[in-house]
């Protein structure tokens, strides 16, 4: 017998704070348009009750879940739904993927061998034929279109700048992820070059794998686990010498912050504060009056911003808005938030295609009758999927600030010509 | 961040008072943590339904007269209480939310079991009464979608025949709903409704009913569509030869979220910033004021304002809650009204006045809330959270939402 009366509920992910009031389901993207998926509060929540006491009632179909977290947004008593799901997968699911998901899984290594043959595979995977092959063998979706692979990796480009970073006065990290390595080494250099600007020099981790969010979602657990423990130490080492640990994508943050913890049992209290994405870290420097930002006159453009959605879960959307608010020639939009379906790799798999399309199909609505000039977005396969979608260019806040951004007026303005540079 | 007033809650009152800010040119913030209550809407607007002694109330701004003091309309004051109605109304059909009623007189709203309810609103196209047992028709057809649950027709059917009304009670399906159907648990009205967002799809479900209706019949269907904007319905009437209406169905309810919906994003159209997925976790108080809030994921961010607004709802959203020794307001420990001995807070039998209905935080006539017993300058609260009302048995939940709401507005915008 305890010798006190319990007095708050301690549950794992909250899940006996469960009211069974439906709110999460009217937000599930899924089960509007996939009646094999039970729902956030069936396959969450209730079933989480029955699993406890025989894992029989585990459904492989709670794979279809796509990890959105719209579920965590919409409840009211802050019931960690979406992990509720996710940790089931990783707790009772006996499905072992197959080569397909191992490939789309790990990024990096399939990354690191596309990128040294970057001419070939682009051009290969842009025809017809591979992507029916693609589509047969491998059940890749033939009608998704590849993200192109960089010839040189960010991480190569940036070795060549690594000693200018020196001279800086104040320094952070930056975790570029796969897609700004790989698929998108522009963002990494526009990320430096905003940094570089307001007298932040940029460093690269120790070792950066990557954050794993693939591997999770493809039932890789264990490797989930290792990568996140390496990056987690490397963070480690890195905030002793710098202020922060910074990325340019919302899933990577809300990966390592906090499904490291939630699902992985990784620790990393002592490091989550110092993570944060970098539109984040920016407006807070401006906010203290630390820096200041300068854009161009002539820079006038009409953005329409969708609201990724582990940006909405970590509810750091107005950061990144806010931020974009100061670019004086900027025509603002926010979109209404919603998933545009992709998902990271599950819109890339064939049976979820039609439904991955289906998912974005309000969102891609909207986005045509904004007629923006450019979608900006804090994710990169919200990107992949807007610009196959809807043919609209889109880019990240921080590529936006970049190309906005008087580079010259705004060293002045932080004083950098007085340093040592 | 710094904002002019920062309102805690999103639901209807917290809309209601942020709307009213925006429009004055207000920058105001709301912080939201999770949905609202809003998605149990009856698709009506409650402003005070029946009286002390449980009689139906006929004229709520002349019944609202005999209300205690600490009922939120007397705070606010009998001589405001029509302006304010008057307001809230303009307010949501502004934003888009078409309603119909009339402030001195109640009209009555169809439960989903078919029992009629003294009301205020009512959303545009859903069936209401002139009277509890005057039913508008004396045929209809009742045409539910093949597997739709949350529609309780029988308990219709027999409560609309006791009316009098001869009832046909008919079923339809598309290939659409088929799919939706083989989830017969996610075959919500919500879900329904995000079916029926399509051109196409709304053209089969009119085909289907034409097929089972005559220009004549009056049809009353669940009301599943609409969530995201009156279209939907227009095209269905539109294109069926019957008279059509909707009635309420069990949560969640489609015209709750598309009342939601509407009026956030006409906060948003007015400047207003609708901060999501933010529960606030703790503020900070100096001399009797709230200096800043922060929230769970916004930590090291001091959210400061002039003003502050308590729209965190009551038991159900939250704002109130109870442990074994006590009832507290679950944000900042505001000094409440309700007893700690527990035995108190409920009556053994369910349909008596259950008290704790009516616990909420203290406020003055002004609505300000009170910390150890002082009064708090610059926090005021609003909505379900206040003290002094009985929203199940005086039927008055969204009035004192909205007029409380506006109330607030009013009086931050005079100081």
């Amino acid at each position: 017998m305890l010798e006190k009366t319990q007095l708050k509920n301690i549950s794992t992910h909250d899940f006996e704070k469960c009211l069974k009031c439906t709110i999460c389901t009217v937000y599930c993207p899924v089960a509007a348009v996939e009646p094999r998926y039970r729902g956030p509060k069936e396959d969450g929540p209730d079933t989480e009750r029955y699993r406890l006491k025989d894992p029989k009632y585990f459904d492989e179909m709670l794979k279809l879940c796509l990890n959105c977290k719209r579920c965590e947004v919409a409840c009211p008593e802050g019931v960690k739904v979406g992990d509720i799901i996710q940790a089931a997968r990783i707790k009772y699911s006996t499905h072992r993927p197959g080569l397909r998901d191992r490939m789309l899984a790990n990024t990096d290594f399939v990354g690191g061998l596309a990128t040294a043959f970057a001419p070939i595979v682009n051009f290969s995977l842009g025809l017809s034929i591979t992507k029916k092959i693609l589509d047969s063998a491998f059940k890749i979706d033939e009608h998704r279109q590849f993200p192109s692979y960089s010839h040189e990796k960010f991480e190569s480009w940036y070795k060549k700048h690594e000693l200018e970073q020196a001279k800086y006065s104040h320094h952070v990290s930056y975790f570029h992820g796969c897609y700004a390595n790989y698929n998108y080494p522009q963002l990494g250099k526009d990320f430096v070059k905003v940094m570089n600007a307001v007298g932040y020099g940029v460093n690269l981790l120790e070792k950066e794998k990557c954050c794993g969010v693939a591997l999770i979602a493809n039932g890789l657990y264990n490797q989930a686990k290792q990568q996140g423990e390496k990056n987690v130490h490397s963070m480690r080492n890195s905030i002793k010498e710098n202020e922060a640990v910074l990325t340019t994508s919302s899933t990577c943050t809300f990966t390592i912050r906090d499904e490291y913890k939630a699902l992985l049992d990784i620790h990393n209290d002592d490091v989550r504060e110092k993570i944060s994405i970098a539109t984040r870290f920016l407006y807070k420097l401006i906010e203290a009056d630390k820096i200041k930002l300068a854009f161009r006159k002539d820079f006038k453009k009409k953005i329409a911003y969708h609201t990724a959605c582990h940006m909405e879960r970590m509810g750091w959307a107005i950061y990144s808005i806010e931020l974009l608010k100061m670019i004086p020639g900027l025509d603002l939009t926010v979109l209404e938030s919603r998933c545009c379906g992709i998902a990271g790799t599950y819109g890339f798999k064939k049976e979820n295609y039609q439904n991955s399309q289906k998912i974005g199909a309000p969102l891609f609505k909207q986005i045509k009758e904004v007629n923006p000039e450019i979608v900006a977005t804090d994710c990169e396969t919200c990107k992949w999927q807007i610009e196959m979608s809807t043919g609209y260019k889109v880019e990240n806040p921080i590529s936006l600030i970049a190309q906005a951004l008087d580079v010259e007026e705004t060293k002045k303005l932080n004083h950098i010509e007085k340093q040592k540079l | 961040m710094k904002y002019d007033t920062i309102i805690i809650g999103g639901g209807l009152s917290g809309l209601a008072c942020g709307i009213s800010l925006a429009r004055k040119g207000q920058k105001v913030m709301i912080a939201a943590a999770g949905q609202s209550s809003l998605h149990f809407s009856s698709g009506s607007f409650d402003l005070l339904g029946y009286d002390k002694q449980g009689n139906i109330v006929n004229n709520p701004i002349e019944a609202a007269q005999q209300l205690d003091s600490e009922h939120p309309y007397s705070k606010i004051g009998t001589a405001l209480l029509k302006t304010r109605a008057g307001q809230a109304q303009e307010l949501l059909n502004t934003a888009g939310i078409k309603v119909n009623g009339q402030v001195e007189k109640n009209h009555f709203r169809l439960s989903p079991i078919g029992i009629a309810k003294p009301t205020w609103l009512t959303v545009d196209n859903m069936v209401t009464l002139e009277s509890p047992d005057q039913f508008p028709y004396k045929e209809v057809i009742i045409a539910n979608i093949c597997g739709f649950l949350d529609f309780p027709v029988e308990f219709l059917v027999d409560n609309l025949s006791r009316k009098g009304v001869k009832v046909t009670l008919k079923t339809f399906t598309t290939p659409e709903l088929e799919h939706a159907r083989e989830n017969p648990s996610e075959m919500r009205a919500t879900n329904i409704a995000k079916v029926l967002e399509e051109e196409n799809n709304i053209k089969k479900v009119a085909d289907e009913i034409n097929q089972i209706s005559q220009t004549q019949d009056i049809v009353i269907l669940p009301s599943v569509l609409g969530i995201a904007n009156p279209t939907a319905i227009m095209l269905l009437k539109q294109s069926i030869h019957a008279q059509i209406t909707f009635a309420a169905t069990m949560p969640p309810s489609v015209p709750g979220v598309f009342i939601q919906t509407r009026l956030r994003q006409y906060f948003q159209s007015q400047g207003g910033m609708f901060l999501k997925q933010n529960k606030v976790v703790k503020g900070d108080f100096t001399n009797h004021e709230l200096k800043c809030i922060y929230t769970e994921n916004l930590q090291d961010e001091p959210l400061q304002a002039d003003n502050f607004v308590l729209a965190t709802g009551s038991f159900f959203s939250g704002g109130i809650n109870t442990n074994y020794n006590h009832i507290f307001e679950s944000l900042f420990n505001l000094d409440i009204d309700g007893p700690d001995d527990r035995t108190q807070w409920t009556k053994e039998n369910i349909f008596e006045t259950q008290p704790y209905m009516s616990y909420g935080v203290r406020t003055d006539t002004n609505f300000n809330v009170q910390k150890n017993g002082g009064k708090i300058n610059n926090l005021y609260a609003v909505g379900s959270i206040l003290n002094g009302h009985n929203p199940i048995k005086s039927a008055d939940s969204e009035g004192v939402s909205l007029l409380t709401g506006l109330q607030v507005a009013e009086n931050i915008l005079k100081k």
